[in-house]
């Protein structure tokens, strides 16, 4: 019905007259119709011998007769007219025969090569109206914005939401003796401080995604949902330490600056989701491991499990990326490269940030606890480098620019 | 006055509109950026009444104008046929007007109109007003037993604002009248958006159809100018985003070019009036 290439339909108006309800029938009726194809109506509404030769002049269809049927009802005879006829989306060279809503009706997702500017904010399948405006959205090639593992993504993300209020055992949260305490509201401070870039850096690209790529926009808003429940999670659990919040380092603020300031797509995921969030995952397992109580440990195992399909969507980008586009790993490298030279000169991790999980993983003040905290936070970073040169190795990067690419990232891990 | 041999600026086409509504400006503002666009300098002057546009026209001032039907054959008239109608828009062929009539007035015929009350619209406005009576004299109506309730607003833009034919459809409807004339867009756009109370009102009648507006030329308008003048209008299409917001605003889908058939029953009605005005 909704193909825009039917040669004649019939359709019954009874006594509708053309201001009375008739137009809902004939209006869509003629657009399933191809210019020139033919549209009976059949009617008892004598008015209609007047009005819909008028209404046809105005809508510019040839009204091409009435004859009287032998039930005695009139039967109109309209051409479509060749104005306003809807046109399918363009898709650039999609796999397989067209970007069509034929092929999307069977379930499967079908993004174009590359978008139509004009098809807006229309849902991917709808047909357009032509004589529409261009939308200047600059994300609009599948290659650099949809790898295809997106939509399945999105839909895990969207089953997986859950409420930083209800779903933490709060009341199990433990007060800590002093320096122990700040340590906690140290680490705390980090982690939201970072989860806040994480909020922001994906919200710069959201709006320059084409809409034919809806689902990785879409993923985003899961990626965005969940960074502001770590945000809130990750306060919450400061607020209940005694001291109040820890202090932001210049380290972590030159580092978040420069992801923040990352202007292309790609890359910005891959420093934010592969390197940073991927390094997170680390960073959230020994929280977990080492903490004080048992809401903290839920938070930090539940913020994991947000973080890791960050990771990897990350992944998925990049990896779908690297196979089409061989420069790419140049660029990311340059890019990751460009990143640690406005950060030369930061030395190691930031100094709150190392004490406070030597501490944390410490459990006391005890200077053999301590020594215990020290190799657990070394092991951490060895953990991390490991781990990144794996996860480089998934998106697609050989075992020597994965190795490269580690070693460049930021010690703030974010 | 009418100077037959105007001198012929350099500086490209100047035309004439009457500024009905201030998207009139935007209407043409747009046109002239399009024409830019194809390489053709288009000014433009914008007029308060189309008589004034039409002297404007006549004594060489403007090269073309936009004209209502009225202006057009005023045009054809004072310069002896020697104007060049240049293009219309595809709305503005065969036009027809509508005599509407409430249910609950025993208007069943058109000869039921005489002793009731007609609303009709400006004394300028050739679809609401000098073609329906025309008409309706020609099918044998006794117009002078006819009860006139006129809406004479917006005189001098000879029913472009489109707000007489709303005056009367709302007299019709609000039972002021026992019938009315509106054109027939005005009639099926205000159905379409369901201003009309269907059960109240009926259709009594349909108008031969006539024709509407028209680009009119100075009869010494170079054919060059007229050339690049319809050249670029003709270039206009609905499925260009740009182009279509212009078209849309102006109220059509493509530029025509002209044709004079379609203003006879005008011409016969104004004559018409001449002899009665003696």
């Amino acid at each position: 019905m909704m193909s825009a290439d039917l040669a004649a339909i019939a359709i019954d108006g009874g006594e509708l007259p053309l201001g009375g309800g008739l137009l809902a029938l004939v209006r869509p009726a003629l657009d399933a119709l191809r210019p020139g194809g033919v549209l009976a109506v059949l009617s008892s509404s004598p008015g209609l011998r007047d009005d819909l030769p008028s209404w046809c002049r105005a809508d510019r269809h040839e009204y091409l007769g009435v004859e009287t049927t032998s039930g005695g009802a009139d039967r109109h005879l309209i051409a479509r007219g060749r104005f306003s006829v809807p046109r399918p989306m363009a898709g650039g060279a999609a796999p397989g025969p067209a970007a069509s809503s034929e092929t999307e009706s069977s379930g499967e997702i079908v993004h174009p090569a590359v978008a139509d500017p004009a098809s807006g904010f229309a849902p991917r399948g709808a047909r357009l109206e032509p004589g529409r405006p261009d939308y200047p959205f600059t994300l609009n090639e599948r290659d650099r914005v949809a790898p295809p593992e997106v939509a399945q993504l999105y839909a895990q993300a969207a089953a997986a939401q859950w409420d930083a209020a209800r779903d933490i055992p709060w009341s199990k949260a433990r007060q800590l003796p002093g320096p122990l305490d700040a340590a906690l509201a140290q680490t705390m401070t980090f982690l939201a401080e970072n989860e806040l870039s994480a909020l922001y850096v994906p919200s710069r690209f959201m709006a320059k995604i084409h809409p034919a790529y809806a689902e990785t926009a879409m993923f985003l808003a899961t990626q965005l949902a969940d960074e502001a429940r770590h945000i809130d999670l990750f306060l919450r659990r400061a607020r209940l330490c005694r001291g109040g919040l820890g202090v932001s380092s210049v380290a972590t603020a030159q580092s978040l600056l420069s992801l923040l300031t990352t202007d292309d797509f790609m890359e910005a995921t891959f420093l934010l989701s592969v390197l940073g969030e991927g390094t997170f995952l680390d960073l959230l397992a020994f929280v977990e491991r080492h903490a004080p109580d048992e809401a903290t440990a839920e938070l930090a195992r539940r913020a994991r499990n947000d973080e890791s399909r960050h990771v990897h969507f990350g992944l998925a980008h990049v990896r779908h990326g690297l196979a089409r586009d061989p420069a790419l790993y140049a660029r990311l490298e340059s890019a990751v490269r460009r990143r640690a030279a406005t950060l030369q000169g930061i030395g190691g991790v930031p100094a709150p940030l190392q004490d406070s999980l030597t501490l944390l993983a410490a459990g006391s003040v005890e200077p053999r606890a301590v020594s215990r905290g020290h190799d657990a936070f070394q092991e951490l970073l060895a953990v991390m480098h490991d781990s990144r040169i794996k996860r480089l190795g998934h998106a697609g990067f050989t075992p020597e620019q994965a190795a490269t690419l580690s070693l460049l990232h930021t010690p703030n891990f974010m | 006055m009418y100077t037959k041999d105007k001198k012929d600026k350099e500086d490209g086409i100047l035309l004439g509109a009457v500024a009905y509504d201030p998207k009139v400006v935007t209407i043409w503002e747009g046109i002239r950026e399009h024409f830019r666009e194809q390489g053709v300098a288009l000014d433009l002057a914008l007029y308060s009444s189309y008589e004034r546009q039409v002297e404007e026209l006549l004594a060489g001032h403007i090269d073309i104008a936009w004209n209502t039907p009225l202006a057009h054959v005023r045009v054809r008239r004072r310069t002896g046929g020697e104007s060049r109608s240049l293009g219309m828009r595809d709305c503005d062929r065969d036009f027809r007007a509508k005599v509407i009539a409430r249910r609950d007035r025993g208007v069943r015929g058109l000869g039921d109109l005489e002793g009731k009350t007609l609303a009709v619209g400006s004394r300028d406005s050739t679809q609401a007003r000098i073609l329906p009576l025309h008409f309706l004299s020609k099918e044998g109506v006794r117009v002078d037993r006819v009860r006139l309730l006129p809406f004479d607003t917006d005189l001098g833009k000879h029913g472009d604002t489109g707000a007489s034919e709303i005056a009367v459809l709302q007299a019709v409807q609000e039972g002021r009248a026992d019938a009315g004339a509106i054109g027939d867009l005005i009639w099926v756009t205000e159905q379409a958006a369901g201003h009309v109370d269907m059960k109240a009102i009926d259709l009594l009648w349909t108008t031969p159809p006539f024709d509407h507006c028209m680009f009119d030329g100075h009869p010494a308008l170079p054919p060059a100018k007229a050339e690049a003048f319809t050249r670029a209008l003709f270039a206009m299409r609905w499925e260009n985003a740009e182009h279509r917001r212009l078209l849309e605003l102006e109220g059509l889908r493509e530029w025509l070019p002209p044709r004079e058939e379609g203003y006879r029953s005008l011409e016969e009605a104004l004559a018409a009036e001449t002899r009665a005005n003696g």
